[in-house]
């Protein structure tokens, strides 16, 4: 894999099953971390690399599902698959409305399970990279002065350079040097390539 | 001795003769009423009516003497001491206190009678011959020893047989009024005899007037009235009885009437001979509908009837209760308690029943929905309990089985794959192998844990678990009407087996049957168990009226989780034959003609699997 090196962490209390998963997943060329409580998980330092979490619901101590409530809280976006060997409706439900990838029931079949890594991966790895080019607009972002920044903020919404040259009281030749640099700033092709950006970012109040 | 031509020859006016027989009859009824009367009575009132009672019968008695003497004419003038007059009326008065005291009282043995009926016959006797001895004639009178003594023992004779009258009549019955005018009319003439012959034991011998001081003559007027004032006397006397009879039955109709109970007399097989009001309005019967046995017929439940058994509950002559349903007016039916308790004479015979009926159909239906409640709670329970079980074993299983599952394909994946190493094969095995001795190991806990081993089984009498069973059933069986029918063969050889566990079985099997009875509508719901020997024990059988298993069910019966009832768990049969194979027999489902029949076999000796 030319990536980073993706991480698949396992919670589950039974020795025999976190075994048999390391062995599996392992054999697939993906890098496992096995722990048996979440405990354990939540002490532990996370790598910023592409992960997903195997996380069985009865657990001693901390539940599956606190775990996941818990993880939510501190804003730790780690996508979960779930695996019980008695799981209900009520309890799925629950699971997936807070955001889980996939819930197995013990025994899994092998390939649904190695579905949902991919899926999950996946999932954490477009959620990684688009916060990695946020991270870089944001970055560009910073760089405008404040007289940029508002002319940017009513060339988005709409207006053209005359309106917005007699709204700051200014010559319409100055607003379309703001407005060029700005351009250049925030590496933008076009005008429609800047309206995306300014979105993404969510700056100005819509 | 006194030559007959000496004496006074009298004669008798025959009419006058009659009309004092009359006043002997009228107050002898008098008496006997008077002597209900009293008898009825308590404390002041009792006394009221024995003074005026007395005072009535006295003046009657008093009358029909005087009028007896009357009726007898001699030839000179008769004229009367009225001090003596009134002595005698006196005793007439004390006699009759005694006799209504006798006769009112609870019981009477023969001293009572014997003394009573002496005083009373005395006090007769004394009565006419004190009136005799008011007479004041220009003659001597000589008594007959011989007639005077019949005389006063014809008296007491006759009084003797008035207070055994008055006793056996004093109760109120429907024939009382008849009876006691023939009892009256035939005390009033044996009384009347008794005069007459008093009078023939007299003679009178002509002598020279006596002391006429406080003398009176009766003129013919004064005859009259004293019949007429006695019968007024009689008459008052009697008609207060009867209206306060009619009173205090009236009051005592009202109340059994009001009572908030159904009230009852029967005959003493059962027949009803009253029903009160309030039994009558629930009902609605009218009184022809529900005397005799129509109360049976017309008002209880066709379910609850059961001839026979109240036939035989009369027929024990021992108090006794029953529920049943009675219909109301408006065709609903409502449980009841019958209480009966029968009255019986001094031989002990029983001549009477009363009971009440009593309401209990909320007590009944908040019993009814106590035990569907209890019922419910318990299945509802033993769901939870097999609920957390099951959860428990899905997760004790399958933790080792996902283990087992996923390292099988682990190997498996390897295995289509080029590269692989028997090393790591060997160790993904390895774990499958004890995964798979762990997941053996949890359901051997599980068994264990449901079955809870005895170690020490007893030599049971399977047809003694039977009973048992029957009684621990029976109330679940009248609830839901079946019959349960037990035949048991008898020397059945002992079976090593646990009490506890076999009863589990039989009340498994049992329940079943009863859910499967009253499923359906055909015939009376039944279930038989029979008990029976066979070659290498005892053979348990339990069959039902219901309809039976269907064919394509019959192989998966047994199989835990496998019901065929809405509120089933499927466990029931599949623990039982759990059960039956560790005592080593065999439960198994006879396709029958009718209903479906389990049977168990138990070996006698031995031949226990632990």
């Amino acid at each position: 894999m030319s990536e980073p090196k993706s991480i698949v962490f396992v919670v589950d209390d039974d020795l025999s099953v976190r075994s048999a998963i390391n062995r599996l997943i392992g054999s697939m060329g993906l890098q496992v971390e096995l722990f048996e409580s979440a405990q354990g998980f939540l002490a532990s330092k996370l790598p910023n690399v592409p992960s997903c979490l195997i996380l069985d619901i009865r657990l001693p101590g901390i539940s599956g599902l606190n775990l996941q409530r818990r993880l939510a809280e501190a804003d730790i976006q780690i996508p979960i698959i779930f695996i019980t060997a008695h799981g209900d409706i009520p309890m799925t439900v629950r699971a997936m409305k807070a955001g889980a990838v996939e819930f197995l029931t013990k025994p899994f079949r092998d390939q649904d399970l190695l579905d949902a890594i991919d899926l999950a991966l996946e999932r954490d790895r477009t959620r990684r990279q688009q916060e990695a080019e946020l991270a870089v607009l944001r970055e560009r972002f910073e760089c405008l002065s404040p007289r940029e920044r508002e002319v940017i903020e009513m060339v988005v919404s709409g207006m053209l350079n005359k309106q917005i040259a007699a709204q700051l009281g200014t010559a319409e030749n100055t607003v379309k040097v703001h407005r060029s640099r700005a351009m250049e700033k925030m590496q933008a092709n076009s005008l429609a390539d800047l309206v995306k950006m300014i979105q993404r970012l969510q700056v100005f109040p819509q | 001795m006194i030559s007959a031509s000496a004496t006074l020859t009298g004669s008798y006016d025959y009419s006058e003769v009659a009309r004092s027989v009359l006043i002997a009859i009228v107050a002898s009824y008098a008496a006997l009423d008077l002597a209900g009367r009293v008898t009825a009575a308590r404390g002041r009132v009792r006394f009221a009516w024995l003074s005026c009672g007395a005072l009535a019968m006295g003046i009657g008695i008093w009358a029909m003497h005087f009028k007896g003497m009357l009726a007898f004419h001699l030839p000179v003038p008769v004229d009367y001491h009225w001090p003596t007059v009134l002595a005698s009326l006196l005793v007439a008065v004390l006699a009759s206190a005694v006799a209504l005291y006798v006769a009112s009282r609870h019981e009477m043995d023969p001293v009572e009678a014997l003394t009573g009926s002496t005083l009373m016959g005395a006090g007769i006797a004394g009565m006419h011959y004190i009136g005799m001895a008011a007479m004041r004639l220009p003659a001597t009178t000589r008594y007959s020893p011989l007639l005077v003594t019949c005389s006063i023992l014809l008296a007491i004779v006759f009084s003797l047989i008035a207070l055994l009258m008055a006793f056996d009549l004093r109760e109120e019955t429907r024939w009382t009024v008849p009876r006691r005018l023939g009892s009256a009319t035939l005390m009033g003439v044996a009384v009347s005899a008794m005069h007459y012959t008093g009078m023939a034991a007299a003679s009178f011998i002509p002598a020279s007037l006596p002391d006429l001081s406080h003398a009176v003559s009766i003129p013919p007027v004064g005859n009259s009235a004293v019949v007429i004032a006695a019968l007024i006397v009689l008459l008052a006397a009697v008609t207060t009885s009867s209206v306060d009879r009619r009173q205090s039955e009236d009051r005592l109709r009202l109340v059994i009437d009001t009572l908030p109970a159904m009230v009852w007399s029967k005959s003493p097989d059962g027949s009803a001979d009253f029903l009160n009001q309030r039994f009558r309005e629930y009902t609605g019967l009218s009184v022809e509908d529900g005397l005799g046995w129509g109360w049976m017929k017309n008002a209880v439940h066709p379910e609850d009837r059961a001839e026979q058994e109240w036939r035989t509950a009369f027929a024990a002559g021992q108090p006794f209760e029953k529920e049943a349903r009675l219909r109301r007016a408006d065709g609903t039916y409502r449980w009841f308690l019958l209480r009966a308790v029968p009255q019986r004479d001094d031989e002990g015979k029983v001549v009477k029943w009363y009971g009440t009926t009593t309401d209990i159909n909320d007590r009944k239906r908040s019993e009814d929905e106590l035990r569907q409640a209890q019922e419910d709670l318990a299945r509802v329970t033993r769901v939870v309990a097999m609920g957390e079980l099951a959860s428990a074993i899905a997760h004790e299983v399958n933790q080792p089985l996902t283990a087992i599952v996923t390292n099988g394909n682990f190997c498996l994946r390897r295995l289509d794959g080029a590269a692989w190493k028997a090393d790591e094969l060997r160790a993904a095995i390895e774990e499958i192998v004890n995964d798979g001795t762990r997941a053996s190991a949890v359901i051997f806990r599980i068994r264990g844990l449901l079955m809870k081993e005895s170690p020490n089984r007893a030599e049971l009498d399977i047809n003694r678990i039977i009973q048992d069973v029957n009684v621990l059933l029976r109330n679940e069986c009248t609830r839901n009407r079946v019959s349960l029918r037990l035949e048991l063969e008898s020397d059945l050889p002992r079976v090593p087996g646990d009490p506890v566990q076999l009863q589990q079985v039989l009340i498994n099997l049992i329940m079943n049957a009863i859910e499967a009875t009253t499923s359906t509508t055909n015939g009376r719901p039944e279930i038989l168990i029979r008990s029976a020997r066979n070659r290498d024990g005892v053979l348990v059988q339990v069959q039902d009226s219901g309809p039976g298993i269907e064919p394509a069910l019959v192989n998966r019966i047994f199989e835990p989780f496998f019901t065929t009832k809405p509120k089933g768990i499927g466990m029931g049969l599949s623990i039982s034959y759990s059960i039956i194979e560790s005592h080593g027999g065999q439960l198994s489902l006879e396709s029958g003609s009718q209903g479906a029949l389990f049977q168990f076999t138990l070996p006698a000796n031995g031949a226990v699997v632990s």
